[in-house]
C-alpha cells in the first residue's frame, strides 16, 4: 500500500497530521464564532454589494444611457468586466479537472476554493451580458424556446449564442463537480454536528455514508466529469474569444485567440486564487494545509501563464506586420501608440513584464510578492480585455467616427459592486462548508505528509524507501 | 425494508492499510462482507473487496451521445426545415457554427446525466436519511461490516474472532 | 538488460530502407515534371521539417516534465533524450535545403524569387523577414541551441548515473536549464515554423500555425515514443516499463490529438468565419483542390485516435496502442504534407507563369498554370509511392539516430530522484487482474 514518493518532493500537508487533525482544523472554520477579521472583510463586502445593488437597479431603471457607450465604442467596461469575470472562472475547475488528470496532488490544498470561487465568478460575469443586452425583463429571449413569433429561433451561427450555452453549460458542470465533491465533506461536518446544524448539514449530505461502493463511483464520476470538464474549461474562453475573432475587426479577428484567451484565463484565475488563498490560509489558520509549496506551484502556473500569453502578444503583433494588412497593422500601432497607450502599458507589464520576477525561486515563496503580483495579474487581466474591447473599437474603418470612452460612475459602481457580490458569497462559503477538501487531503495524507516525506520525515519511512 | 431492520456487526480500524490487510483475510477466510466504510476513497481496495468496475462512465458515454445528437439535429432541423435564414452569407447547413453548440451540449447532458445517476443508484438526494454505522467514520475509522440476521452465535464469534486477529480497535453491533 | 545492443541486422535492415529512401529520392528528382524539382525540393523539406521537429518538441516535452517535477516517465528518460539527438542529422538536412537556397538549385519559396518579390507589394513588405539571412542564420543559430540544450540536459543526465548522490546536484541544475529552454523554445520555434513552414504560402498568414503545427509534432513524437518502447520490450528491454507507463503516453497522445483538432478546428472555422479572402484562400484551395488530404487528415488525426484511446483498456494493449501510434503518425506526416505541398506547387505554378512570360509565352503558360492547378498533380495532390518510399528513409534515418544513441548509456537511468516513483508507477487498477496482484 505504501507509496513511494521521491526524495525530492516537499511535503504538502505540513505538522504531522492525523486523519482526525485535519477534521479538526478544516472543519473548525465553519464551527467557531466568525473572527474580527471576517466580520470586517464581510462587512466591506455586504456594502460593495449594496453598491453593485443600487448601481443595478439605477442601470435597469434610466436604462444603459447612463453608461458612457457610444455608437463606435459599443462595448465597454460591460463586456471588460464579463470576459474578466469569465476569465477567473476558470481558474476552480481547471485546478480540479486538468490538475486530476495530471495527478498534481498539490490540488487537493486549493481545489475546493477555487472551485468555489469558480461558481461565484461565473455568477458575477454573467450578469454583464444580460444587463448590456437593455432590456433585462427580456433577457429570456436568448433562450431557443418555442414562441409566438413564428417560432423564430435564435441563431445558431452566432458566437454571442455559443456563449449562451457555453457560460450556462460551465456553470452547472463547475456546480455539479463542486457540490459533488463537497458532499462526503459535508457528511463529516453533519457528523460532527448537532441540532439545527445536524438537520442542515443532513439535508445538504444527500445521506452520505461513505461506503465502499460509493467511493468506487464517487471517483469515477469525479474522473469523467475531470475528464469532461477539462474541454470544457477550454471550449468556454474559447467561445468568448469567438465573440471577438468571428468578426472582421482588425485586431479582433485573429486566429491564435482561442488557445491565447485560455491562457490568459488561466493566468487570471491563478492569481485570483492567490489572492484568496494568502488571506485565507492566514485568516483561517490553515498554513499546515496550503503551505508555501502550493502557493510556489501556482505561482509557477502564473509564470508559464503568463510567458504564454507574452508570447501570443509577440506573436500578434509580428503577424500583424507579416501580413500586409495595412488595417491590421494600424490596429496594433493603435493599441501600442494610440489614445488608450496607457493601457497597453498596464497590460504589458502586469502580464509579462512582471510576473517574470517569479523565475526568483525566493519571490515565489514569498507570501508578500505573491500577494502584490496577484493583485497586479489581476489588474493587468482587466487592461487586456480594456485594450482589446475599447482601444480596437475606438479606430475603426472610418476615420470620422473615431471616438475615445470613459466610464461613468454607474460602470464603475457595477465593477466594483461586483467584487462585493463576489467577496460576499466567499466570505459566507467559508463560513459554511469546508474551504479544503478534507476527504481529499486524507487520501493523499500517507504520501505527501511531512511525516512520511520530505526532510522531516520519519526514519523508518525513510528506511523503507531505501529498501525499494 | 423498514419492518426487518439488518443486524450488523462492524469492526473499526486506525488505518487504511489495516483495513486493506483485514479485507484480504476475510476474503481468504470467505466470509461475506456487507460493506466497507471510510472516510476517503482507498486506492486498490475495489479489487481486492471484489467490486465490480463501476460502469458509470458507460452510462456518460450513452448520455453525452445523446447531447450531441439531440443538439446537432435540432439546430439542423431549425435551420434546414423549421425556418431557414441565411446569416452572413453561410449555407443553411453550417456545420462548423453548430459545432461549438453540439458540444456544450455534449457535455451537459453526458455530466448532468452521470451526476443525477450517480446519486439514484447510490440512494442519495437533498435529506436522505440513510443509516450510518458510526459518526467517526466520515472522519477518522475505517470500518469492515457484516450482516448478521440469522447468523449462529458461533457464526458471530467467528466474526468477533476475525476482528480481534486483524487488530480492529473497537466492534460494535448495530441494527440498521 | 540495461544496456541495448544494436545488432548489425537491425541496422542493414534500417540502412535499406535508407537506401530505399535515397533512390526515392533520386528517382524524385530525376522524373520531377515540376519546375525547379519542386517535387524533390518539397520532399526534402517535408521530412527535414517533420522529424526535426519531431526531436525538438520531444526535447521541449522532456524539460516541461522536469520543470513540472515529472516522475513517471522517468525509466524511459534515456528514450527521449535519445529522439532529441536527431536535431543534429536535422540541422545538416537543413543545411542541404539552405545550400540550395543560396546556390539556386532550388525554388521552393515564393519569396526567394527576386523579381517576384520585387513586383509584389506583400511579397516586399516581409522581405525583411522572408530572406535567405534570416533563414539561414534563423535555422541555424536557433537549431544550434536547442541542440546545445540537448545535449546540456543529456550530459547532466548522464552525469547523474555515474557520480548523482542524495543531493541530486545534477537534478537541480536540470530544473535550471529545463526551465530556460521552456520559454526560449517557445519563443524560437514558432519563428521558425513560421520561416520553414507557413512562408510557403508567402501571401498568407495565421496567427495559430506555430502552435498548430508543434500539436502536429507532439502527437507523432508521443505515437513513436509508444512505437519504440512496444518494440524495444518486444526485444527483451525495459520491462520495468510496464502499460502503465504506456497508459500514460497513450493519454498524452488522446489528449493531444484532441488538442490538435481543437487548434485545427479554431484556425479553420475563424478564416471560414470571417471569410477574408487573403487568409481563406489557404483553405479554399485545400479545401476544394486536396479534398481526399483535406478530410483524411481529420479522420486520421482526430476520428480514429480519438474513438480507438477514448478507453481505458485500449491504451493499455500493445495491438491497440500500435496500431492508433501508426496511424496518427501517419496522419501527423500527412498533415505536414498538406501544409507544405500546395503552397509549394502554387509557387511553382506561379514561377512557370513568370518565367514563360519572360519568353512571351506568358498567356499559355498561365493558362496551362490554371489547368494544372486543378488537376491532379503527381506526388502534390495525394503522397505517391516515391514520398511514401522518401518518409520510410527518412524514418529509418530517425530510427538509426535514436537507436544508436540509445547505445551510448544504459537504458534505465540511475540516481534520478523520481526513479523509485516510476518504477512504482501505477494509474489504474483492472478489475479481475488485480487478483494477483493483491497477493503481493
Amino acid at each position: 500500500m505504501s507509496t513511494v514518493v521521491s526524495p525530492i518532493r516537499e511535503p504538502l500537508i505540513e505538522g504531522g497530521k492525523t486523519y482526525h487533525d485535519i477534521t479538526e482544523d478544516i472543519a473548525a472554520p465553519t464551527e467557531r464564532t466568525p473572527s474580527v477579521a471576517w466580520v470586517l472583510a464581510f462587512m466591506v463586502a455586504v456594502s460593495g454589494l449594496a453598491l453593485y445593488v443600487f448601481c443595478l437597479g439605477w442601470t435597469i431603471w434610466n436604462g444603459i444611457g447612463t453608461w458612457n457607450l457610444n455608437r463606435t465604442i459599443g462595448w465597454g467596461w460591460d463586456i471588460t468586466n464579463f470576459v474578466w469575470w469569465i476569465g477567473i472562472g476558470h481558474a476552480g475547475t481547471l485546478i480540479s479537472a486538468i490538475l486530476l488528470l495530471f495527478r498534481q496532488k498539490w490540488r487537493t490544498g486549493v481545489n475546493r476554493a477555487a472551485e468555489a470561487m469558480t461558481i461565484f465568478a461565473v455568477m458575477c460575469a454573467g450578469q454583464f451580458p444580460l444587463i448590456h443586452m437593455g432590456r433585462i425583463w427580456l433577457a429570456f429571449f436568448i433562450f431557443p424556446y418555442p414562441n409566438t413569433r413564428g417560432p423564430l429561433w435564435v441563431n445558431f451561427n452566432s458566437p454571442l449564442l455559443w456563449d449562451v450555452f457555453a457560460i450556462s453549460t460551465y456553470f452547472t458542470v463547475s456546480l455539479l463537480f463542486w457540490y459533488t465533491g463537497l458532499v462526503p465533506d459535508l457528511a463529516t461536518l453533519r457528523d460532527r454536528s448537532k441540532g439545527l446544524r445536524r438537520k442542515l448539514y443532513d439535508f445538504f449530505s444527500f445521506g452520505w455514508t461513505g461506503s465502499a461502493k460509493h467511493w468506487q463511483r464517487w471517483e469515477s464520476l469525479s474522473l469523467v466529469l475531470a475528464g469532461l470538464a477539462t474541454p470544457l474549461v477550454l471550449s468556454v474562453h474559447t467561445i468568448v474569444s469567438f465573440d471577438f475573432a468571428t468578426s472582421v475587426i482588425p485586431g479582433w479577428h485573429t486566429t491564435i485567440f482561442p488557445p491565447y484567451f485560455v491562457a490568459g484565463a488561466i493566468f487570471s484565475g491563478f492569481a485570483m486564487v492567490q489572492t484568496l488563498m494568502v488571506l485565507t490560509r492566514k485568516v483561517l489558520n490553515l498554513q499546515e494545509y496550503i503551505t508555501l509549496s502550493h502557493i510556489e506551484s501556482m505561482n509557477k502556473v502564473i509564470l508559464v501563464t503568463g510567458s504564454i500569453v507574452g508570447v501570443a502578444y509577440l506573436t500578434e503583433l509580428f503577424i500583424a506586420w507579416y501580413s500586409g494588412y495595412i488595417y491590421e497593422q494600424f490596429a496594433f500601432y493603435n493599441r501600442v501608440f494610440g489614445p488608450y497607450y496607457w493601457a497597453y502599458i498596464g497590460m504589458m507589464s502586469c502580464n509579462v513584464l512582471s510576473p517574470q520576477i517569479f523565475w526568483f525561486k525566493k519571490i515565489r515563496r514569498s507570501i508578500f510578492w505573491t500577494f502584490v503580483m496577484s493583485i497586479f495579474v489581476n489588474i493587468g487581466m482587466w487592461f487586456e480585455r480594456f485594450v482589446i474591447i475599447a482601444t480596437t473599437l475606438a479606430r475603426d474603418y472610418l476615420p470620422s467616427s473615431w471616438s475615445y470612452y470613459s466610464p461613468t460612475w454607474v460602470e464603475i459602481g457595477l465593477f466594483v459592486g461586483t467584487l462585493g457580490l463576489f467577496f460576499t458569497l466567499y466570505l459566507i462559503f467559508v463560513r459554511v462548508a469546508p474551504v479544503i477538501a478534507i476527504a481529499e487531503v486524507k487520501a493523499i495524507l500517507k504520501s505527501a505528509g511531512d511525516q512520511f516525506t520530505g526532510a522531516k520525515a520519519q526514519q523508518h519511512e525513510g528506511a523503507q524507501q531505501q529498501a525499494h | 425494508m423498514k419492518n426487518d431492520k439488518k443486524e450488523v456487526l462492524y469492526g473499526l480500524y486506525d488505518d487504511e492499510e489495516q483495513l486493506m490487510t483485514a479485507v484480504k483475510k476475510a476474503k481468504s477466510d470467505h466470509l461475506e462482507i456487507m460493506d466497507v466504510y471510510s472516510p476517503f476513497p482507498i486506492h486498490g481496495l475495489d479489487p481486492v473487496m471484489g467490486l465490480s468496475e463501476s460502469r458509470l462512465h458507460i452510462a456518460g458515454f450513452v448520455y453525452g451521445a445523446i447531447g450531441a445528437l439531440f443538439g446537432f439535429g435540432f439546430m439542423t432541423w431549425v435551420f434546414t426545415r423549421d425556418w431557414p435564414i441565411i446569416f452572413g452569407g453561410k449555407p443553411y447547413w453550417s456545420v462548423l457554427s453548430f459545432i461549438p453548440i453540439t458540444f456544450e451540449l455534449t457535455v451537459l447532458f453526458a455530466s448532468v446525466g452521470m451526476v443525477v445517476t450517480f446519486y439514484t443508484i447510490c440512494g442519495m438526494w437533498p435529506g436522505a436519511k440513510n443509516p450510518t454505522l458510526d459518526n467517526r467514520l466520515t472522519d477518522d475509522k475505517f470500518c469492515i461490516a457484516f450482516q448478521t440476521n440469522g447468523a449462529s452465535t458461533q457464526e458471530v464469534d467467528q466474526l468477533r474472532s476475525f476482528f480481534s486477529a486483524t487488530g480492529a480497535s473497537e466492534v460494535n453491533e448495530k441494527e440498521l | 538488460m540495461n544496456q541495448f545492443t544494436f545488432e548489425s541486422k537491425q541496422k542493414t535492415v534500417l540502412l535499406s530502407f535508407m537506401g530505399l529512401g535515397l533512390l526515392c529520392l533520386l528517382l524524385t528528382f530525376f522524373t520531377d515534371s515540376q519546375p525547379m524539382h519542386m517535387r524533390f525540393w518539397t520532399n526534402l523539406l517535408h521530412n527535414t521539417v517533420f522529424f526535426t521537429g519531431i526531436a525538438f518538441i520531444i526535447l521541449f516535452f522532456l524539460a516541461a516534465n522536469i520543470t513540472a517535477w515529472a516522475g513517471w516517465y522517468t525509466l524511459f528518460k534515456r528514450v527521449w533524450e535519445s529522439m532529441a539527438s536527431f536535431m543534429i542529422p536535422g540541422l545538416a538536412l537543413f543545411l542541404v535545403i539552405i545550400a540550395g537556397m543560396w546556390l539556386g538549385w532550388h525554388e521552393l519559396y515564393h519569396w526567394m524569387d527576386a523579381d517576384t518579390v520585387a513586383n509584389d507589394p506583400v511579397l516586399a513588405g516581409k522581405s525583411s523577414f522572408l530572406n535567405k539571412n534570416w533563414y539561414t542564420f534563423g535555422t541555424l543559430i536557433i537549431v544550434g541551441v536547442w541542440i546545445f540544450f540537448a545535449w546540456k540536459l543529456r550530459q547532466l543526465s548522464l552525469e547523474e548515473d555515474k557520480m548523482g548522490g542524495p543531493q541530486f546536484s545534477q537534478h537541480h541544475r536540470m530544473r535550471i536549464w529545463a526551465a530556460a529552454f521552456l520559454p526560449l523554445a517557445g519563443f524560437s520555434s514558432a519563428a521558425l515554423i513560421w520561416q520553414w513552414v507557413m512562408s510557403v504560402d508567402a501571401h498568407w498568414y495565421s496567427t495559430l500555425f506555430a502552435w498548430y503545427s508543434a500539436a502536429s509534432w507532439f502527437v507523432a513524437a508521443g505515437a513513436f515514443t509508444i512505437l519504440l518502447l512496444i518494440w524495444l520490450k518486444s526485444k527483451g528491454y525495459y520491462s520495468e516499463v510496464t502499460k502503465e507507463h504506456l497508459h500514460d503516453v497513450g493519454k498524452y497522445v488522446f489528449a493531444f490529438s484532441v488538442f490538435w483538432t481543437y487548434l485545427w478546428f479554431s484556425q479553420y472555422m475563424l478564416i471560414w468565419y470571417a471569410n477574408n479572402g487573403e487568409e481563406t484562400v489557404y483553405f479554399q484551395t485545400r479545401h476544394q483542390q486536396y479534398p481526399v488530404l483535406f478530410y483524411g487528415n481529420l479522420i486520421l488525426n482526430f476520428v480514429m485516435p480519438f474513438l480507438i484511446l477514448m478507453r481505458n483498456d485500449t491504451k493499455r494493449k500493445n495491438g491497440t496502442l500500435i496500431f492508433a501510434s501508426l496511424i496518427v503518425f501517419f496522419g501527423h506526416w500527412i498533415d505536414y504534407f498538406l501544409m507544405i505541398k500546395p503552397g509549394a506547387l502554387h509557387t511553382a505554378h506561379e514561377l512557370a507563369a513568370a518565367h514563360g512570360a519572360e519568353a512571351a509565352h506568358g498567356a499559355e503558360h498561365a493558362a496551362e498554370a490554371v489547368h494544372h492547378a486543378s488537376n491532379f498533380a503527381a506526388g502534390f495532390t495525394i503522397p505517391g509511392l516515391l514520398e511514401i518510399g522518401t518518409m520510410l528513409g527518412f524514418a529509418a534515418l530517425f530510427i538509426y539516430v535514436v537507436l544508436n544513441k540509445l547505445t551510448q548509456a544504459p537504458l534505465v537511468p540511475a540516481n534520478d530522484p523520481y526513479l523509485g516513483e516510476s518504477e512504482h508507477h501505477q494509474v489504474w487498477y483492472e478489475f479481475g487482474e488485480d487478483e494477483e496482484v493483491a497477493h503481493h
